[in-house]
């Protein structure tokens, strides 16, 4: 018996010859917040709607405190559900609308004026009870949404994308909302996106679907510090990567020969190459100094163009070999300021580094 | 764009003057019956001589008349009311349904519309006469359900291609049922397309005179047919009277509509 909360076992969803989801398998613990992350296609979709009843698996199986829900029709799951577009019934105030789910379970009048009045309160829009959603913004609206989903205490609440159609500072504002609301009701979220900023900053926990199977789950930290592989590595934050070859690893530290021929020696890894094997070598921007320090190793670079963003500079070089390389040191990082004129040569801890097979 | 109004120059005074004489040219009968309704010439003299409200007397004191216009509205609203059932059946296979020969099945339905209303006339009473329905009441608003149906199906079914189905998705999710959620949700938020589906089908119904010829029986007439009779057997001012009656009860319809689209669209 598992002793998961939600357990997605084996799922798998084909549409003739295609295969949407390959025997996806994630436990998940109550109250955590699971993102499903991707790019589009990649079947973080199709597995959240068929957690909501409104796609039929080929095989798996779905279960929520060790039942399964597949037999149960999309309207008994008794599941919340913010969608991409938005769904709020046009012809019913805010208040009607977040009272539907419970007039439908026919909860007697007094509880259901309380609940909307809670709802309202936890989404602050307690002013906007009697206006129509056509009056609404689109932020707006998706609160209330949220708030439906919410007011009938579901167990799960699932969200698609839910701030896709909002602008990019609206965005960030239901996020915060969207995190205290999680904080306060303690509800276990699956939640879909292929903003990887939009992942790490709501998540407890990511997975990273590709190609209808998952890359890898794990933290945010987990997925950007110690990616499975370059797929992960390319999606999550920025990255570097330099093709390499694979010279000898001991002790899960590996030497490699760079294409302009520089030897490069202590890169922690945990695969196993061949001696002579083609990798890519992979550094995230911020790895990257201006000035040499204790362990580093060092490219010779041209520098292309820097420019200055506040916090960060961004420096673009170039290899001899001809890979472009995106280098973001903090704004007072030493040298960082001369990178225009004397910048040819660039650092790196190899330690911060990554190997992947080509 | 290329046609600007306000950049027409001197084309503006004929492109109203054309305008105003396209509207004049459509209305001018109209306006000629509804004149000669009022006037007091027996003979529909035009000018009329002076005017009175004698033929509307005449027309309201007569039961034939009343009976006629009772058994228009009478089939028109219970043609309508079917025609908007089955329209929006059809409409939800229309537009949601996934099987082969849908475009097939929505000309189908249209073609009532585009079909010679004489040839439709035709068939119809043929096949009513083999099967007893003919001049029943029943057959009529049959005949009249089928001539009505595309103008039921038109505005239900842009009403519900321009309704997200997330929106009822949304509302399953909350726990209705598909039906209560069709019901309580989808059906609502399309009420305009509903609505105006009910007027004009009714329209449709109410001033229909072909079939109508055929489908009516001496007990049973409706006002077009009526009106009809009348001018083949005496040219009186009462039928100018019953044709005003007909076009204002269309004419009001058809502001109700208006403004009550208006009013559920905001």
């Amino acid at each position: 018996m598992t002793r998961s909360f939600l357990s997605i076992r084996a799922l798998r969803k084909t549409f003739g010859a295609f295969v949407a989801v390959h025997d996806v398998t994630i436990d998940v613990p109550k109250g955590e917040f699971l993102t499903f992350l991707g790019p589009s296609g990649s079947g973080k979709s199709t597995t959240l709607y068929a957690i909501a009843g409104f796609q039929d698996p080929s095989s798996g199986d779905v279960l929520l405190e060790d039942m399964s829900l597949l037999s149960v029709p999309s309207h008994k799951r008794n599941i919340g559900m913010v969608f991409q577009r938005y769904t709020l019934f046009p012809h019913l105030s805010v208040a009607e609308n977040i009272a539907f789910p419970l007039r439908v379970r026919r909860r007697p009048d007094a509880e259901i004026k309380r609940k909307v009045a809670d709802m309202l309160a936890l989404v602050r829009l307690e002013n906007f009870a009697d206006r129509h959603p056509g009056a609404l913004s689109g932020g707006q609206q998706q609160r209330v949404a949220l708030a439906r989903a919410l007011a009938y205490d579901p167990p799960i609440l699932l969200m698609d994308e839910p701030l896709s159609a909002l602008d990019k500072k609206l965005r960030q504002e239901i996020q915060a909302e969207i995190r205290r609301i999680h904080r306060e009701t303690g509800v276990t979220i699956l939640y879909v996106t292929h903003d990887q900023e939009e992942a790490l900053h709501l998540s407890d926990r990511i997975a990273l679907f590709r190609e209808g199977r998952i890359e890898q789950i794990g933290t945010g930290e987990d997925l950007y510090l110690r990616p499975a592989s370059e797929f992960v590595a390319g999606f999550i934050g920025n990255s570097n990567f330099l093709p390499a070859e694979h010279l000898q690893t001991a002790r899960g530290a590996s030497t490699i020969r760079l294409a302009d021929g520089s030897i490069v020696t202590g890169i922690k890894t945990t695969t196993s190459f061949g001696q002579g094997q083609r990798v890519r070598l992979m550094v995230r921007p911020e790895a990257f100094r201006l000035a040499p320090g204790a362990t580093s190793a060092a490219l010779a670079v041209e520098i292309i163009d820097t420019a200055f963003f506040g916090d960060r500079r961004r420096v673009m070089a170039r290899t001899a070999a001809g890979d472009e390389i995106d280098v973001r040191p903090a704004s007072d990082a030493e040298g960082a300021d001369s990178a225009t004129t004397s910048g040819k040569r660039i650092f790196f801890d190899p330690g911060s580094a990554f190997l992947f097979p080509a | 764009m290329l046609l600007d109004y306000e950049r027409l120059g001197w084309l503006r005074v004929a492109l109203v003057g054309f305008t105003a004489a396209v509207a004049a040219f459509l209305l001018l009968p109209v306006v000629f019956i509804v004149l000669l309704s009022f006037g007091s010439s027996r003979w529909l003299a035009f000018p009329p001589p002076g005017w009175t409200l004698r033929w509307y007397q005449q027309l309201l004191g007569d039961p034939t008349w009343i009976d006629a216009a009772l058994t228009s509205a009478r089939i028109a609203a219970m043609a309508a009311m079917l025609a908007v059932i089955i329209g929006l059946f059809a409409a939800f296979s229309l537009v949601r349904g996934e099987f082969r020969g849908r475009q097939v099945l929505r000309g189908l339905l249209l073609t009532p519309m585009v079909l010679p209303v004489v040839v439709f006339a035709i068939a119809i009473y043929a096949f009513f006469l083999r099967i007893g329905l003919a001049g029943t009441t029943v057959g009529f608003v049959i005949a009249h359900t089928i001539l009505a149906l595309p103008f039921a199906i038109i505005p239900i079914t842009a009403a519900l291609e321009g309704f997200d189905k997330s929106i009822e998705d949304a509302a399953i999710v909350c726990g209705a049922s598909p039906f209560q959620a069709r019901l309580r949700i989808t059906l609502p938020s399309i009420r305009i397309g509903i609505f105006s589906a009910a007027i004009f089908s009714f329209l449709a119904s109410w001033d229909e005179v072909v079939v109508a010829i055929f489908m009516a029986s001496p007990t049973l007439q409706t006002l077009p047919v009526k009106i009809w009779g009348s001018l083949r057997a005496d040219l009186s001012p009462v039928v100018a009277a019953a044709s005003s009656l007909l076009v204002g009860l269309t004419f009001c319809l058809m502001i109700v509509t208006a403004l009550l689209r208006r009013k559920l669209s905001r």
